[in-house]
């Protein structure tokens, strides 16, 4: 059993005539337990040259673990401020990740292609992406084909 | 202009047989720009409980229409359980995007795809007599005189549950406050009712109706228990 933690802080002096400051951190488990999550697809980082979209985690689910669970996390590496990606999961548009944005939420993938994670950059004049799973999936290969 | 930073750290020594070990920071800002996000929800906790025997709904925590469409709004989600066992389902629309069990929490962009509001147009005709009443949308308008102009303006005077208005010459023009998919029903004439007085032929004609569409990445949870959980969260929007 692995013990990965997950911590965000939102802080702002300006946002409210009070300040804002949320702390978290949140220690990754297997679904409905205290056992850590002990997959991870790795710390990827890419350069993209086109603006096709293309799958980060590709699925190719067959068997289901009961105690399933998955944390994506996805960043836009670009200094551009105009440069983003847009995330999506299966046909459905989540937001755009501008420079420097990270996305971290939750991920329960289905059978391939129904709600795989989609990436699509803006541009195709090559930006830096980043992005890592960390789950206990049956069959998400990170080298397989898909789309 | 508001300066808000986020930080992300992740760090594992035993997940991988290297230590995990790494943070991002960054400010949140509007789409293509520097400037900073300056608008928000504010931090929201909601509590969800159903009885043993009814069925657990959906709870709406944002509507598409609360921010920019494609605006690099921001949005936080964190379960307060402390029951392992306890998760809440977060879907953006209808697609699953997966679960938060206790403790968990996410962070993520937001495109807020919008729908359309249904809209109609409500013309104040024919003879009113003081005293005359409309009634739209649960709001009762008694006119104060014989003039439509006047008694539209009454109307747009009014503050509807579900619709916002504006106001040319006699005509109301109705704005449905959230973008929804009515199926085939527009609003008609025969929703504005009218009390008249003996003899008055007062008229109130809806005119140009448009159905509005449903929109699309509304984010909603569902809790795993009937119990109580409470959930927090915020949106950072522009």
């Amino acid at each position: 059993m692995a013990t990965t933690t997950a911590s965000l802080t939102l802080t702002s002096t300006d946002l409210f005539d009070d300040s804002l400051s949320i702390s978290n951190t949140s220690t990754l488990h297997k679904a409905g337990t205290t056992i850590g999550l002990d997959q991870t697809t790795g710390l990827t980082k890419t350069y993209v040259t086109a603006t096709q979209q293309f799958d980060p985690f590709p699925v190719v689910k067959g068997a289901t673990n009961a105690d399933e669970n998955g944390r994506v996390y996805i960043a836009n590496l670009s200094e551009e401020i105009t440069e983003y990606i847009i995330v999506s999961i299966g046909d459905l548009v989540v937001g755009r990740l501008y420079a420097g944005d990270f996305l971290w939420m939750p991920w329960s993938p289905k059978l391939q292609h129904v709600n795989d994670i989609e990436i699509t950059p803006s541009v195709a004049t090559g930006m830096w992406i980043e992005f890592m799973a960390i789950h206990n999936f049956a069959n998400i290969y990170p080298n397989s084909a898909d789309s | 202009m508001a300066t808000t930073i986020a930080t992300i750290s992740l760090a594992s020594s035993d997940l991988t047989s290297s230590a995990l070990a790494f943070s991002s920071t960054n400010p949140l800002n509007t789409a293509g720009t520097a400037t900073g996000l300056s608008l928000t929800s504010g931090l929201s906790r909601t509590t969800t409980e159903y009885g043993s025997s009814s069925i657990i709904e959906s709870t709406t925590l944002y509507r598409s229409d609360d921010a920019a469409t494609n605006g690099a709004n921001k949005v936080y989600l964190k379960n307060l359980s402390t029951t392992p066992a306890e998760y809440y389902t977060v879907f953006i629309d209808q697609e699953e995007m997966g679960r938060l069990y206790a403790g968990d929490w996410a962070f993520f962009p937001w495109s807020a795809t919008a729908g359309t509001k249904e809209t109609f147009i409500m013309t104040v005709g024919g003879t009113w007599v003081a005293g005359e009443t409309l009634e739209f949308d649960g709001v009762l308008t008694t006119a104060a005189n014989t003039t439509v102009a006047d008694i539209a303006a009454q109307v747009d005077a009014q503050h509807f549950p579900n619709w916002t208005t504006t106001i040319s010459g006699a005509a109301v023009t109705f704005t449905a406050r959230h973008s929804m998919d009515a199926g085939t029903v527009v609003t008609a004439t025969a929703d504005m009712v009218i009390v008249q007085a003996g003899g008055s032929d007062a008229t109130a004609v809806v005119s140009s109706a448009a159905m509005g569409a449903a929109t699309s990445s509304d984010i909603m949870i569902i809790p795993s228990v009937h119990t109580s959980m409470t959930f927090e969260h915020m949106l950072f929007h522009q």
